[in-house]
């Protein structure tokens, strides 16, 4: 009986408390197919929206802040941007495609001659500033210099120069009789994308976080030791505001994994650690922030413990929430949201792939243990999302407690078809469909995922394709 | 363990023998992985740092276990601070950040442990940031051919550890192992404060 209510109360549309209890109670069945809308993580009507796009391996991907745009940097130091079409009037079911709007090259292979060493061109990180003209601007950085693109559209040119020819070549000044005052036509649209600014020369070790201020006027670059603030209309000049270098280099033991600042509180940033620990700094406390104004760590679990735990706690991911009242961090096995009041500890950790814990050794030989994966919010703060091995992602809503495995695959990339769960068998009897642990394969991996700002489209990337997934509108 | 007179039970002795194993398996690896580096291409600094940390986790472990030399070694007179003044700082004038490593002194040195062995100076290179510069060309005039015939960090690269079937066998090459571990460790230590002092010299990065 109390089943029945609950699922007439779902059907209203109403959430109360309540539900959630019932829901809880209810996950072990199948209860998608009533509230797909409402709980993302186990409705198997997730839409396909495909885009595919053959790159170089990808290394970055990022909504903008509507979400109508979406960049993907590459190894091969170029970007790639994405815009949504509009929705068509033939399928108003369907949310517009993504397709290439904008491709230039970033960043090029430069050359260290001091220490006789390559820097790589590779797109570490992208991040889009809000926009505030009819331009768009992103930060893209590689290992070591960071670079203010602008994309702007030109859907017309000038037409009728006395001077030149139409196709640019200059008339000879005999030729001209009478003037002309040139005038502006349409032409097809030409999206172009010009360094603005190049920041450079500011880290000694390898740049692995770029992260906008609320104000709008300053971000961060964080390497493995030192994190600079820099001022967006400034590039001869930055200022350190975090340095763990130690003075004798052989105390070294640990690093900086990620940084970001808070979404809100201009003041505010946190740094994650090869430790798993994340330290929050007040940039009005001191100008150097070495001191922390929280700690967050996680006291180890004895019985966890192995050669590998370093390892695996380091953080490889640190985000804010969106409302700025949680962080979310991801280590080798799990992703943690912290309340920004708590530091002992984490007030949820979700399992990503807990069954690698007996492969450890395994994945620390073949070096899978070093991968960084990274981590997501969607638009509400409900959900999040981080990547895994075998081209499968996993979800986590946060209200429902309930999770999903999804795979972006070929085999899944017909307009349309629904994704379905993935499982891993863990236990010595496999299920159908399910797949063993020692079946899965390693070199696929999905450590890059981005969540629209505001709607249900997820962008998944693999080694060389980006896959873009809908939620299903019925 | 056995030459301890302590008598244990059998269980204890297997799930020591194994985790003994587990630990050199794991020991070889950070070495392996230490020592393969790709020339040209700069390390990530995070996997070296981890890689040593998980070495010198292993190397504390098997020390308070009471496998191997648990004594300092004596050679770790090189990390006293007093070493370090004989160090000369040969490029005055570089930037900052981008200085060139002191030649030191090796010649008025007497101990032999402070000449590395051209193998282990290349783990030195992969761990990127004990040895930021490519110090091969530093050492270049340095006789080190007492180590050149030492199959000992082409072992440990290899991956072939010794494997031994009695316990006794295993534990006598362990031993013998840890104090070459031990040795290599003194010699990468050495290594760093080959560079490290000019640093502080006021050239720090």
């Amino acid at each position: 009986m109390k089943i029945i209510i609950a699922t007439k109360k779902k059907k209203d549309g109403v959430l109360k408390c309540v539900c959630n209890i019932w829901w809880t109670f209810l996950c072990v069945k199948g209860y998608t197919d009533v509230y797909s809308k409402l709980c993302l993580s186990t409705s198997i009507n997730e839409s396909l929206s495909l885009c595919q796009y053959m790159a170089d391996i990808i290394s970055t991907v990022e909504f903008n802040h509507t979400g109508e745009l979406l960049a993907t940097g590459d190894k091969g130091g170029r970007v790639v941007i994405f815009q949504q079409e509009p929705e068509s009037k033939n399928q108003p079911q369907c949310r517009g495609e993504y397709n290439v709007y904008s491709t230039f090259q970033s960043h090029e292979p430069e050359f260290d001659y001091l220490k006789s060493l390559e820097i790589e061109e590779k797109i570490n990180k992208i991040r889009w500033l809000p926009q505030k003209n009819a331009a768009q601007f992103l930060l893209s950085t590689n290992d070591k210099t960071i670079k203010l693109w602008k994309i702007s559209e030109r859907d017309k040119r000038p037409e009728g120069y006395n001077l030149k020819e139409e196709d640019g070549r200059y008339r000879d000044p005999n030729t001209v009789t009478t003037l002309r005052v040139p005038i502006f036509r349409p032409m097809d649209l030409m999206v172009e994308a010009s360094p603005r600014r190049v920041f450079a020369n500011a880290h000694t070790y390898h740049i692995n976080s770029i992260a906008v201020n609320s104000d709008y006027e300053t971000y961060l670059s964080a390497d493995d030791l030192r994190i600079n603030l820099w001022h967006l209309e400034i590039t001869d000049r930055s200022f350190n505001i975090v340095d763990i270098k130690p003075a004798n280099m052989e105390e070294l033991t640990e690093v900086i994994t990620a940084a970001e600042f808070h979404p809100n509180q201009c003041n505010t940033f946190v740094y994650s650690s090869s430790k798993g620990t994340i330290r929050m700094c007040d940039m009005r406390a001191s100008a150097l922030c070495d001191k922390h104004a929280k700690m967050f760590e996680e006291p180890e679990d004895p019985n966890n413990r192995s050669f590998f735990s370093e390892i695996i706690s380091s953080i490889s991911d640190v985000k804010f929430s969106h409302s700025g009242r949680y962080m979310m961090t991801r280590d080798y096995l799990s992703v943690k949201i912290w309340d920004l009041n708590m530091e002992t500890r984490p007030v949820e950790t979700y399992q990503v792939h807990e069954y690698l814990r007996s492969k450890l050794c395994s994945l620390y030989e073949n070096d899978c243990i070093f991968d960084k994966f990274e981590c997501c919010w969607n638009g509400n703060d409900s959900v999040v999302m981080t990547g895994s091995y075998n081209n499968f992602f996993r979800m986590f809503d946060r209200g429902y407690r309930q999770d999903v495995t999804l795979e972006a695959s070929r085999e899944n990339s017909k307009p349309r078809s629904v994704l379905k769960p993935r499982k891993v068998s863990t236990g010595g009897k496999r299920k159908k469909d399910e797949i063993s642990v020692d079946s899965l394969d390693f070199n696929k991996k999905i450590l890059h995922t981005a969540w629209h700002p505001l709607d249900n489209i997820i962008a998944v990337a693999t080694t060389n394709n980006l896959y873009i997934f809908q939620e299903k509108l019925n | 363990m056995l030459g301890r007179g302590v008598k244990r039970k059998w269980s204890c002795l297997e799930e020591a023998e194994v985790v003994s194993e587990a630990r050199q398996l794991v020991l070889g690896l950070c070495l392996e992985k230490l020592q393969r580096y790709q020339a040209g291409v700069e390390l990530s600094l995070r996997r070296s740092v981890l890689l040593i940390n998980t070495l010198r986790q292993i190397q504390e472990e098997m020390r308070s276990d009471g496998v191997g030399s648990c004594d300092v070694h004596p050679d770790s007179c090189l990390l006293r601070d007093d070493f370090r003044e004989d160090v000369t700082v040969t490029c005055p004038g570089c930037s900052e950040g981008e200085s060139p490593p002191e030649l030191p002194s090796q010649e008025a040195n007497g101990s032999d442990q402070q000449k590395p062995p051209a193998a282990v100076s290349d783990a030195v290179n992969a761990m990127g940031y004990l040895g930021d510069l490519a110090l091969d060309d530093i050492f270049e005039d340095i006789d080190t051919s007492m180590y050149e015939t030492s199959d000992l960090p082409s072992a440990w690269a290899s991956g072939s550890l010794p494997q031994s079937h009695s316990t006794a066998g295993s534990l006598q090459s362990c031993l013998m192992d840890l104090n070459e571990l031990d040795h290599i460790m003194e010699i990468l230590v050495v290594e760093t404060h080959l560079v490290g002092p000019g640093l502080q010299n006021g050239f720090s990065l």
